[in-house]
């Protein structure tokens, strides 16, 4: 009996094959459809956002650009202009606008190099930086302060009141030191000679005499 | 999360493995299902046995469907996946060369294999015959290296081409085998039988 129901069931079996065929496909086209995101999640974006973790602070990069850690990318984001007037060394120009070109990919979406994004502060280097990781880039960092806060703090460290504790003065030695080795002069760098007190000697008088002239031997024998 | 290999779920030494694997068990399917057979593959052109048409029509509407699916349920990137570089000539003269070795001898490349596998003569020829194609392709490189080369229309899919909703092609691809299978079935029908 039971063998005969199930006989009865299976003649229809392909037909219950194509039927289920095309259950699915047309699910698919029924299916509710959504944005997909590409990159990561917004609430993970939101979390990383929110984290100062990507700051990097200017004596940490005076450090790494220093020892020549080769494991570190410089990108400019201000525009070209900004770029060839004054940049940090070794830096390369990715302007904001340029950021999700083909090229600049290959600087940005790659594990073997942390990046280091900087612009003027570090507003349009946040900007950057949350577009890239957006898109699931890793290793982005920026630079705390950009270029300004490496003036005030690399180039031209301020010098400590004297009332301040040690730390600052010890802050400051180091900061002096990399200035010196971006190319900043101090005065007390430069040996000022003394100058040298020469006595003046009065040049002699070269009094020349004349010899009186022999007299030519007149006549003679 | 997938594809599993590109997004370094499963490393990529895993790669040729896998392939392995999965290989031995393609065989190991082909040759269970009587795909070793010529007799058996040459019935498609003779109209007394569908069953290539309705195993590969089926295996690529599953596949396609569970793709899609996973790709909706965000396990699998369909972006991500490897889509075939399309050279036009290329592949038209090498389908017509294909189907008239497929025809003639009774194989296709992936079953004269299987079929060598179990010993049969027909498809130790029949691979001979491909190493001896081999050889005068790869002799004759330098001549046939414009068509091989030429006509390259990128990894191009349907869904960039014809611009089709790819959801809306996968039902009318359904739509489309399951109109074969009951036209090939009633074919079959009237075609005298040939036992093998």
């Amino acid at each position: 009996m039971v063998k005969k129901k199930i006989a009865k069931v299976l003649a229809f079996r392909y037909t219950i094959l194509a039927a289920i065929l095309i259950l699915l496909a047309g699910g698919l086209v029924l299916l509710p459809k959504y944005q997909k995101h590409e990159g990561i999640k917004p609430e993970e974006l939101l979390s990383n956002t929110i984290s100062p973790e990507r700051y990097m602070t200017t004596d940490r990069l005076a450090h790494i650009i220093i020892n020549q850690d080769p494991s570190f990318i410089l990108i400019d984001v201000r525009d070209e202009k900004s770029f060839a007037s004054y940049t940090l060394p070794n830096a390369i120009n990715i302007p904001l606008v340029k950021l999700l070109d083909e090229d600049s990919k290959n600087y940005l979406n790659q594990n073997q190099f942390d990046v280091v994004l900087f612009s003027n502060d570090h507003f349009y280097a946040d900007q950057a930086w949350i577009l890239c990781n957006r898109l699931g880039y890793k290793n982005m960092r920026v630079l705390k302060g950009g270029i300004n806060e490496w003036y005030a703090t690399i180039i031209n460290p301020l010098k400590p009141a004297d009332n301040m504790p040690a730390t600052d003065f010890d802050l400051y030695a180091t900061r002096k030191a990399a200035s010196m080795f971006f190319g900043v002069v101090y005065p007390e760098q430069v040996k000022v000679e003394a100058p040298k007190i020469v006595k003046k000697v009065a040049p002699k008088k070269v009094i020349t005499i004349e010899k009186k002239k022999k007299a030519e031997a007149e006549g003679g024998c | 999360m997938g594809p599993l290999i590109p997004n370094g779920v499963i490393p990529v030494e895993w790669d040729s493995i896998i392939a392995i694997l999965i290989g031995i068990a393609f065989g190991f399917v082909l040759e269970a299902s009587g795909f070793s057979s010529s007799r058996k593959l040459a019935g498609q052109f003779y109209g007394y046995d569908f069953a290539v048409l309705k195993v590969f029509f089926t295996a690529a509407l599953v596949s396609v469907i569970g793709v899609y699916y996973m790709d909706y349920l965000g396990y699998l990137d369909v972006t991500q996946l490897y889509v075939h570089p399309f050279y036009l000539w290329g592949a038209i003269i090498g389908g017509v060369i294909m189907g008239v070795g497929f025809v003639a001898a009774g194989f296709c490349p992936g079953t004269s294999l299987c079929a060598v596998a179990i010993g049969k003569i027909d498809a130790i020829v029949y691979v001979g015959g491909i190493m001896v194609g081999v050889f005068i392709f790869s002799e004759m490189y330098t001549v046939f290296e414009p068509i091989y080369n030429g006509y390259f229309y990128g990894n191009v899919t349907l869904e960039d081409s014809l611009g089709i909703n790819p959801y809306w092609f996968v039902f009318i691809f359904s739509m489309i085998a399951i109109v074969a299978f009951v036209v090939a079935d009633m074919v079959r029908k009237r075609v005298k039988k040939v036992f093998y």
